[in-house]
């Protein structure tokens, strides 16, 4: 190396001012020089230059591997499931292309349910996409097997591919997409447990991974997390207290809700002929105000008063319009939709049943209602669902199709082609990615009749042609899942012993010709 | 034919046609599919009234489509097979249509034709004119060689410290003069001087290097009379002068199950460079083939698939250290994953050794090397051998996560591109098979 930088110090000067020269030069490449320095035939720069290529070709032919004490790797733990069959992996390979995120968690779902892993030479394109996409981290993890919290171990980026059996573990050692499914899975068995796990590591949490635990307790709100809760308002991010008096409003028994339900109560009395008095008292400083409730109506036609009460209705437990007027769910609801005074406030009355999840009130509210309320409709069975939005869906088209995608239950048929044909009509809102997105609640069965729907405008053929196209590769792809995946049962899975098998090679120790 | 999607992929001329070709392994754009002993077709409805018809030669692996497209394989060709290797029993037809009947019998023909061509004598040519233009080739490039020698010279002379701030007209004048010259191979060597990133730190070394490697060239060039046989051809074919394919066909070659093992793709001004890397079951040699082409106009007829095994003769161009070669006649069979190669590094240097002390300007070979350990040492990625010996993987290699999730730490064996200390890995044999990176 020391002859080489020598070389390489008289080219930086050049010869002109620095001449060639035998120095440092031993062996071989020394008799070498001598010969090429004695040389008077050559000019100073051929001189350098012989000498120079003699000296690179004595580098090249001299190179040698590098010996060093390198700690050996760990080996990654052998798998103790099998691998996906191939017949998995080839639609694994079309699912990819379509860049459906939604497809990819289905893929990975039947992967995982089968007790499969991915192969390894498909890790790194599945951990990049779940490094991107927080959805698939917990399912890529455990499709990845030991082989993918390995490779996390050299890739900073790919940390939640820890593998963790127990959700105490995943809640301990997990990246922040384990510990919250860690915590969901925990919070629903046991919720005093989970809110322990919560209160004990809180301190040590940043405002966003806070966020993120909050969350799951948005999910399933509890009353035994009131306490704790309201404490949480004195937090010093915003987030977290945005995130902690979104759900005190979800709690019944929270002071916040009572502070609402006392504005209420005074606002809204029945008399003795069962008729109700809406009148709003004074409340110019009210603490009410503070919990985010606007004092100004955004909109002419709705007083202030009315708007302030519309806000406060749809925070309060429905339930408690029933102790106070001390009648039944159903009459309750009726007074809000043939009651003058009250007819305005039966939308928030919605909205409330809504906000709480009260499936019973919404079924209730149902029954007694001749309007459609798209608010109520994740509240209803299934079955009602699907049928309400069928037959509402030309009146609330985007509201229907806006509840339906963020809804993970398939649509039926009938459904699927309202809402298609529909964005056939709007191929620049529906597009390639709105399927992307949704294709998990499209039915297979759909792909038959996709020739049917046309848009109305010819300057969408070609637009929504591409959309259909795109369509059916993803249905296509849906339609492979359970057959490929399928096959793999009854396999049993591969011993590792066998993953590294190479009794078919031939070593020879003789260097091949070339 | 059983091809995985990375080696259909593999064999597309370029990004845009491995894009569509991907968007046709779509069952839904084709109206007709069939396979045969020998042959995949399909009817493509394209935007025209009439569907495309694609048909492959499965046997010799060669593309037709009636498409307009120049590149070969076309999209609709990729997609074919794409569409093949993924849903296998979409391909119901069994008989093939006149289109793709009368598409094989004319290539049998044609074989046969060659056949009786290459027995039959040519036409003698004028050996006088053909002399005369040689001579006046040689002359052109004697001068060439003469100042391109005096412009390094004076490079030396005057140190190369100022090079970082050098206009791009300092060496792309000599690479115009080299190319008036009739010397391309020079012109490409100066070409890669040129491109040299002379901001990042090393460059000193790398430009010395080449500008040595040049200079061999050219002092071998001007000594050519006093060469072997063989090393005159190296240096002929490093100045730019090219060996007519339709001679080497005529010698007898060898015949060998030959793994593809990898290919690599490089462009310069449009130019597409497209290596492919072999290596010889039985004969135990390795071998790179070339293939040339403007971007966008491939029209290799017949290309190789990464990972795949074909039976094929092979001739070598005439080398002090043969590598490069063509492929005579070629037949796709079933992939053979047998491992033949080096037992570690110390292998592979004294066969660099071996090949430097016969050709000096030799370019990266291809290795098979047993029980390789990708190793993080140093902040670099290394391949440590069975023996503990380390070389460097080849900086911003592309596939390090893939060849990691397949070794998963444990040894694997190894193809490899390089000379000197940097190497590529181009494929591993994993769970006994050959897959590529």
């Amino acid at each position: 190396m020391e002859r080489w930088n020598h070389i390489i110090n008289t080219a930086l000067l050049g010869t002109a001012k620095k001449p060639a020269d035998a120095q440092g030069l031993s062996g071989p490449l020394r008799q070498a020089a001598d010969t090429i320095l004695g040389n008077a035939s050559l000019d100073r720069e051929e001189q350098f230059l012989h000498l120079a290529a003699v000296t690179y070709n004595y580098r090249q032919s001299g190179t040698q591997p590098v010996t060093a004490a390198v700690p050996p790797m760990t080996v990654c733990t052998p798998e103790t499931k099998a691998c996906c069959p191939p017949a998995a992996i080839r639609v694994l390979q079309p699912v990819l292309e379509t860049d459906s995120i939604q497809l990819l968690q289905l893929w990975l779902e039947y992967c995982t349910k089968a007790n499969l892993l991915l192969p390894p030479a498909q890790l790194p394109v599945m951990l990049d996409k779940a490094w991107r996409n927080k959805s698939l981290r917990v399912l890529t993890a455990a499709a990845g097997g030991h082989r993918a919290a390995w490779l996390g171990q050299f890739n900073p980026d790919w940390n939640f591919s820890r593998v963790a059996d127990t959700p105490e573990e995943r809640w301990l050692n997990g990246a922040t997409a384990q510990r919250v499914e860690a915590l969901k899975e925990i919070r629903t068995t046991d919720p005093v447990i989970a809110l322990q796990w919560l209160q004990q590591t809180w301190p040590k949490e940043s405002a966003t991974v806070k966020t993120e635990l909050l969350g799951v307790l948005e999910e399933i709100p509890a009353t035994t997390d009131l306490e704790w809760l309201e404490s949480l308002l004195s937090e010093k991010s915003k987030q977290v207290k945005e995130t902690v008096m979104r759900i005190l409003k979800k709690l019944p028994g929270s002071s916040l809700h009572e502070q609402y339900w006392q504005v209420l109560a005074g606002a809204i009395q029945l008399q003795y002929d069962g008729h109700v008095v809406v009148a709003l008292p004074e409340l110019n400083d009210d603490p009410v105000f503070q919990s985010g409730i606007e004092k100004l109506s955004n909109n002419k036609q709705v007083s202030d008063e009315t708007h302030i009460l519309c806000q406060l209705i749809s925070l309060v437990h429905p339930s408690r319009w029933e102790t106070h007027f001390g009648r039944s769910a159903a009459e309750i609801m009726t007074m809000f939709l043939q009651q003058e005074p009250l007819k305005p406030f039966a939308p928030a009355l919605v909205q409330a049943i809504a906000w709480f999840g009260d499936q019973e009130r919404a079924v209730t509210f149902m029954q007694q209602s001749e309007t459609f309320y798209i608010d109520i409709l994740p509240m209803l069975p299934p079955v009602q669902q699907q049928e309400l939005s069928e037959k509402f869906f030309d009146e609330y088209p985007e509201a229907i199709i806006k509840y339906a995608g963020n809804h993970p239950a398939e649509w039926s048929v009938a459904l699927c082609t309202k809402i298609l044909r529909y964005a056939a009509t709007q191929p620049y809102t529906y597009n390639q990615l709105f399927m992307n997105n949704v294709i998990r609640q499209i039915p297979v069965a759909i792909a038959a009749s996709l020739d049917d729907i046309v848009p109305s405008e010819s300057y969408h053929v070609g637009y929504w042609n591409n959309i259909k196209v795109h369509l059916g590769k993803l249905l296509q792809a849906k339609s492979q899942l359970p057959g490929a995946f399928k096959k793999a049962e009854g396999r049993k899975a591969k011993s590792p012993r066998l993953q590294n098998k190479t009794n078919n090679y031939q070593l020879t120790s003789k260097a091949p010709k070339s | 034919m059983n091809l995985s999607d990375e080696q259909v992929l593999a064999m597309a001329p370029d990004e845009s046609s491995r894009k569509s070709g991907k968007d046709l392994a779509n069952p839904a754009k084709w109206v007709s599919k069939g396979v045969g002993d020998n042959a995949l077709w399909g009817e493509c409805q394209g935007s025209g009234s009439k569907p495309y018809q694609t048909q492959i030669d499965t046997g010799n692996m060669a593309f037709k489509c009636s498409c307009p497209s120049r590149k070969f394989p076309c999209k609709h060709g990729l997609g074919l097979l794409l569409l093949y290797s993924r849903q296998t029993t979409l391909f119901t037809e069994q008989t093939p249509p006149p289109w793709v009947s009368e598409w094989l019998a004319k290539r049998a023909e044609r074989e046969e034709k060659k056949a009786v061509q290459a027995s039959t004598p040519e036409k003698q040519p004028d050996t006088a004119a053909q002399a005369k233009r040689q001579q006046a080739r040689q002359q052109k490039v004697s001068d060439g060689t003469a100042e391109l020698l005096r412009w390094i010279k004076d490079l030396v002379r005057n140190g190369i410290m100022d090079l970082p701030e050098k206009d791009p007209s300092f060496f792309e004048n000599m690479i115009r003069r080299m190319v008036d010259a009739q010397s391309p191979g020079l012109a490409a060597m100066m070409r890669e001087l040129a491109d040299i990133s002379y901001f990042h730190e090393g460059w000193q070394t790398v430009f010395m290097n080449q500008l040595l490697r040049i200079y061999l060239v050219i002092q071998g060039y001007q000594h050519l009379s006093q060469l072997p046989e063989n090393l005159q051809q190296d240096i002929r074919s490093s100045v730019g002068f090219s060996q007519s394919q339709e001679e080497l066909k005529e010698q007898t070659g060898i015949s060998d199950t030959w793994q593809v093992l990898g290919k690599q793709t490089s462009e310069e001004d449009r130019l597409v460079v497209e290596r492919y890397w072999l290596h010889g079951i039985h004969s135990k040699r390795n071998a790179l083939i070339l293939q040339f082409f403007v971007r966008g106009q491939s029209t290799i007829a017949n290309p190789l698939a990464p990972g795949t095994t074909i039976q094929a003769e092979l001739v070598y161009y005439p080398s002090a250290a043969p590598l490069r070669a063509i492929i005579k006649q070629q037949m796709t069979v079933p992939s053979d994953h047998t491992f033949n190669g080096f037992t570690g590094w110390e292998e592979v240097v004294a066969e660099q050794t071996a090949i430097s002390a016969v050709w000096p300007v030799y370019n990266d070979q291809v290795y098979t090397i047993a029980t390789l350990t990708p190793i993080w040492h140093q902040e670099q990625w290394w391949l440590q051998d069975s023996q503990q010996q380390l070389m460097p993987v080849k900086k911003g290699f592309a596939h390090i996560w893939k060849l990691l999730a397949l070794s998963g730490g444990a040894p694997l064996h190894m193809a490899v591109t390089g000379r000197e200390t940097q190497y590529e890995p181009i494929g591993v044999w994993h769970e006994q098979e050959y897959k590529i990176l």
